[in-house]
């Protein structure tokens, strides 16, 4: 079995952070972009299972915290969540099918995009944008595209990695 | 296995001090972020170099570079006219009601975009100047054709700009035509929203929207962006309209800080 070392995910991790912040922004449509680091940290948990997901997302989360303009620690906690709650769940999905990882993207993107608003809401009272409007306008959008996304370099990151065989997998 | 409980465990303790650290905090700026970003920021401008150069060596870079100048110099020129309008419509209005009113002239400071915000919900850039620079918190931002921001976290060499599209962003506005107010919201799909325009406004696509001047952060009549739908929602007393940023704000380059 072909061991994955931390080093080659922190790697995939900083490569999704620099694309999420200069190629993503030349291929929004509507405004909205595929979210890459989440993608990749559910594939970490998907694929590596809930401690690989639970560890990845802290360091995306993290990341994206340090660069973004938003509450600190937001997003590693949201992040982290749902690298874990992926690897919990993992062993109930058939992962070798491209279309379940599609759904599965795009059921925890716009999952996690969901929390972001009800943490943020909760938090700042002032906020002008109902939970519905932000759903279907921004959630959906980005989950969609994300989702697409992840079929191809899914396909690429299981290559990379040599997950070839069910075995492989945790 | 049991090694992997206790990292497990453990990892979840830390995430849950960090979210009744998220709940009890009140504001979306940090003193430690912004101390991080100086760290990396030479990283950022090497990154943002190494774009750059990638984009000049690809083919008709000569005329891409030409092209860009001339777009730039439209711009400016298209905001001079813009501003000219403002100022003649501005003088009109003034005269007639005998009460002229000289407008603040302000000073800027220019900057280079280094770095861009990597998350889907909130909207900001990362400049190459900081207090060293000159440049101070709650500055209004500009661009050649209009609004972009104002600076929300400033560290020695580099700054954060919170963009009109963020959720937490709010500038007071008016429609050029009817001077109508209302508030700009930023979405975090990179679009703004006009609020709380009076029902009976005239208020229709095509119409400029440009800042009030309320408040300390942003002068008067800078463009902010076009009405592109005006809504109004059943049970509110309020009209709502979706506005078109003056400029693209996902591709800004440059921009400009009020000293």
């Amino acid at each position: 079995m072909y061991k994955i070392t931390r080093f080659q995910i922190y790697l995939v991790l900083l490569i999704a952070l620099f694309l999420q912040g200069s190629v993503v922004n030349y291929v929004k449509i509507m405004g909205s972009g595929p979210d890459l680091l989440l993608m990749i940290v559910i594939f970490f948990g998907l694929f590596l299972g809930p401690a690989a997901g639970l560890e990845s997302g802290f360091v995306a989360g993290f990341l994206r915290d340090i660069f973004a303009l938003d509450f600190l620690w937001i997003n590693a906690v949201i992040l982290a969540l749902s690298g874990f709650i992926v690897g919990v769940i993992n062993t109930q999905f058939f992962k070798e099918s491209k279309r379940a990882d599609f759904i599965f993207v795009l059921v925890f993107t716009a999952l996690s995009m969901s929390l972001h608003y009800l943490i943020v809401s909760a938090l700042v009272n002032s906020i002008a944008l109902d939970f519905w409007d932000f759903f279907i306008s921004s959630a959906i959008p980005t989950a969609v595209y994300t989702g697409l996304v992840s079929v191809p370099v899914y396909v690429k990151l299981l290559d990379i990695y040599h997950l070839k065989e069910a075995e492989d997998y945790l | 296995m049991r090694n992997q409980k206790s990292r497990i465990l453990k990892v979840l303790v830390v995430i849950a001090c960090l979210t009744a650290l998220i709940l009890t905090s009140k504001t979306i700026t940090s003193p430690f972020r912004i101390k991080m970003i100086d760290l990396l920021s030479s990283s950022l401008k090497g990154a943002d170099s190494f774009l750059n150069s990638f984009r000049r060596i690809m083919p008709f870079a000569a005329l891409r570079e030409e092209n860009r100048l001339l777009r730039a110099r439209i711009d400016l020129l298209n905001r001079k006219i813009e501003e000219l309008k403002i100022v003649s419509s501005d003088n009109d209005r003034l005269k007639e009601l005998l009460n002229f009113r000289k407008t603040i002239p302000f000073t800027t400071i220019p900057a280079q975009v280094i770095g861009r915000d990597p998350s889907n919900w909130s909207n900001s850039i990362i400049i190459d100047k900081g207090l060293s620079g000159g440049i101070k918190q709650n500055k209004a931002v500009l661009s050649t054709k209009g609004l972009v921001g104002r600076v929300l976290e400033v560290g020695r060499y580099s700054s954060k700009i919170l963009l009109i599209t963020d959720p937490n962003s709010k500038v007071g506005v008016m429609i050029q035509r009817n001077r109508q107010g209302g508030i700009l919201v930023g979405r975090p799909d990179s679009r703004c929203r006009m609020i709380y325009i009076a029902l009976d406004s005239d208020v229709m696509p095509g119409d400029r929207v440009i800042t009030a001047g309320f408040g300390t952060i942003f002068p008067k009549d800078i463009i902010v962006g076009e009405v592109v739908r005006v809504d109004k929602e059943p049970g509110r007393l309020y009209k709502s309209a979706l506005i078109k940023t003056a400029e693209d704000l996902s591709k800004l380059e440059e921009v400009m800080c009020i000293r």
